[in-house]
């Protein structure tokens, strides 16, 4: 069973809280993507699982055993590198056998496991190569054949596409959403890269300074998001924030940020009306044209070829930005008006960024 | 002459820095010539002695090259036995034949060298990835080495040929002498020269990275198989580099060999100042074949090590 029960996990340097207390249930087969700006201590976290670094405080249960003081090698995982961890003295064939060496496994069983590894992610023409005269991408699937013939129930993987260029990277995350598929094997991968986890994740961990903001599938991470820092952490461009406060109007709440007034869903509850809040609006719900009310100054428009990015002003130093067709032609010091799909907009606390509404 | 240079067109500034490089190169190639000459002169004066026959070991005007040139004085170092009476001038000229020292030496340097090599290696690389010590301790190491050796000289003598063997005397009622021995001078030697492996093979273990051990721990490796079938082969050329280094600093150690033996262990620079010594009077022949003889392995291990000091640091094989 690979399930992974991760309880109260903490982990210090000095005096740096790197891990502050997450927990964490990961389901057996799924394909779990932890997330979140550089520093936040996702390495920590995959490293304390795999038994590299040793936690300061919590539980780490996999399957049912509590494998705190195992060590990473009794563990049945297997690891992909950020950078890849290569041995640069050995062949590619080498590399791969590695651990069934190590597990004193007879030499035809070594080969056939080799072969068969190398076949899955299509490198059987390298195996007598060393490690520096593959290219970026045929080392990561090296490092990937060499995971994949301990036959761990559980892959750990450290933004094992940062070393590749961009093109590699978008088919790479197809062919390991596949890979995943074909193993049924546990997954759990760590990046930086919001478009990577929303493309290829089952669910989706959200970290911040050590702690978890939110566990959710893609797209319930994308609507609906637990925080102001998960809002703003998906989807490109970032959604836009307006700092203001809710008001009463009639039986319904509207939103005012100074003279910019906007009505709000009517499922927004009459208890936070008054309250001080930060709206925030995702590009693509910005409307902007004909019927709209609302009055801002074009600064900037960003053709994307698909869509077109518009950034205007609304007075007070307030940006915002709105995705609109590309045939629409707006240019800069254009007036015009917007306003906001009023479904889709989202309500956070001004202090301590909690989902209002 | 502050507006003369203001006034000077691009093409005179060129030119006169153009100039001004020229002469520069010329100073500094002069000063470094210079300082060859003196830093050669006596090895040139060595070689060239070594093939004079005694006749010619002082002359006035002295003879840059030998008149006469000779093999007699390494046939003398290198006699196994007796040597041929027409050529020996005296009876005493047995006692300096090179072997003793040469066996003395070898067996004495190698030794130290591996036991350091091996002590040194696993220091650094606990020194590498746990930081042992503290963040400073890799500096505190080097500034050992500042200490010299004549500083510390004495007070071993003190400790080999006195305390030591009052103690064990006292304790195990046999008095054990470090003096002259060498067990003594190995570990000496041992000692003095730590700092440099642990510094080297400090540089040499950083650029191996630490997730390959973790890959490789991962994978099921034990520590020792991840040291053996990783690290290691990874600093080998490194270990080479570093053993040879170490046997070259041993191997023209002078000042901790002339203070803690004598008669008995005798390395070739000891044996050499025995020259000076010896009653039948001053054999500059004989000394300075042996001096060559000295000599040459060093300036070849320095080749071999300069090449592999190169390739050893920037490393080749790993690929970041
Ligand atoms: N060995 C260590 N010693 C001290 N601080 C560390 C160590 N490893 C990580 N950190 C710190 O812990 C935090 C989290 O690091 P890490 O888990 O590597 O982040 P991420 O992988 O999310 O970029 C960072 O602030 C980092 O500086
Ligand atoms: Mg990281």
């Amino acid at each position: 069973m690979a399930r992974i029960s991760i309880k109260d996990l903490q982990k210090t340097f000095g005096a740096h809280r790197a891990v502050d207390g997450i927990s964490l249930e990961i389901r057996d087969g799924e394909f779990l993507i932890i997330v979140g700006p550089s520093g936040c201590g996702k390495t920590t976290t995959l490293n304390m699982i795999s038994g590299l670094e040793r936690p300061t405080g919590g539980q780490i249960v996999i399957g049912d055993t509590l494998v705190n003081d195992l060590e990473p090698g009794e563990r049945g995982l297997g690891m992909v590198f950020q950078d890849l961890a290569l041995f640069p003295h050995m062949t590619v064939f080498e590399n791969i056998a590695f651990g069934l060496r190590v597990k004193k496994m007879p030499d035809a069983e070594v080969r056939r496991r080799v072969a068969a590894a190398a076949a899955a992610v299509h490198i059987e023409a390298l195996l007598e190569k060393f490690p520096r005269q593959c290219s970026g991408g045929e080392s990561q699937r090296v490092a990937l054949a060499r995971t994949i013939v301990t036959d761990p129930s559980v892959f750990l993987m450290d933004e094992p596409l940062s070393s590749l260029d961009a093109k590699l990277r978008v088919d790479m995350r197809t062919e390991l959403k596949s890979l995943h598929h074909r193993l049924g094997a546990t997954f759990v991968y760590v990046t930086h890269d919001q478009a990577e986890a929303m493309t290829m994740a089952d669910r989706i961990v959200v970290m911040s300074k050590g702690r978890i903001e939110q566990v959710g599938s893609p797209l319930d991470i994308y609507n609906r998001p637990a925080t102001r820092f998960v809002a703003g952490f998906f989807g490109m461009p970032t959604m836009n924030f307006v700092e203001g406060a809710v008001v009463a109007s009639g039986d319904r709440r509207s939103f005012r940020a100074d003279d910019v007034e906007h009505p709000l869903p009517a499922a927004v509850p009459a208890a936070l009306a008054g309250r001080e809040a930060v709206l925030g609006v995702r590009s693509e719900h910005v409307l902007v044209g004909d019927g709209a009310s609302l009055k801002g100054v074009a600064q900037l428009s960003e053709p994307l070829g698909d869509t077109t990015l518009v950034h205007f002003d609304i007075g007070k130093g307030r940006r915002l930005v709105a995705k609109v067709g590309p045939t629409a032609a707006i240019e800069p010091g254009e007036a015009l008006t917007f306003q906001f799909a009023a479904e889709f907009c989202h309500l956070f606390d001004v202090h301590n960024g909690a989902r209002l509404y | 002459m502050k507006t003369a240079a203001s006034a000077m067109s691009p093409e005179q500034a060129r030119v006169r820095r153009i100039r001004r490089e020229r002469r520069n190169r010329i100073v500094r190639h002069a000063v470094l010539l210079a300082w060859t000459g003196f830093i050669a002169f006596p090895i040139y004066w060595m070689v060239m002695t070594s093939f004079k026959d005694s006749g010619e070991w002082v002359t006035w005007p002295p003879h840059w090259v030998p008149h006469a040139p000779t093999l007699h004085n390494y046939a003398q170092i290198f006699a196994f036995s007796s040597i041929d009476p027409s050529l020996s001038r005296q009876a005493a000229e047995q006692a300096f034949t090179i072997w003793k020292g040469l066996g003395d030496s070898l067996l004495v340097c190698t030794t130290a060298a591996l036991l350091a090599l091996l002590l040194g290696t696993f220091l650094a690389y606990s020194i590498s990835r746990f930081n042992v010590g503290g963040k400073y301790f890799r500096h505190t190491i080097l500034t050992i080495r500042m200490i010299p050796p004549i500083v510390i000289a004495i007070s071993i003598l003190i400790y080999y040929a006195i305390l030591i063997p009052y103690a064990t005397g006292a304790v195990f009622g046999a008095r054990i002498s470090m003096f002259d021995t060498y067990i003594g001078l190995i570990l000496i030697y041992t000692v003095t020269t730590l700092p440099f492996v642990i510094w080297m093979m400090l540089t040499f273990i950083d650029e191996v990275p630490y997730t390959l051990e973790h890959a490789a721990r991962l994978m099921g490796a034990g520590r020792f198989t991840v040291i053996r079938r990783v690290v290691l082969p990874l600093v080998a050329s490194g270990m080479v580099v570093t053993f040879l280094f170490v046997f070259i600093l041993n191997w023209a150690e002078f000042l901790l060999a002339l203070t803690l033996t004598h008669p008995e262990v005798t390395t070739l620079t000891v044996l050499l100042n025995k020259f000076q010594s010896a009653s039948e009077g001053r054999l500059y022949g004989p000394q300075a074949a042996i001096g060559t003889m000295i000599t040459i392995p060093v300036v070849v291990l320095g080749i071999l090590i300069q090449k592999h000091l190169v390739k050893g640091f920037s490393f080749g094989t790993i690929r970041r």
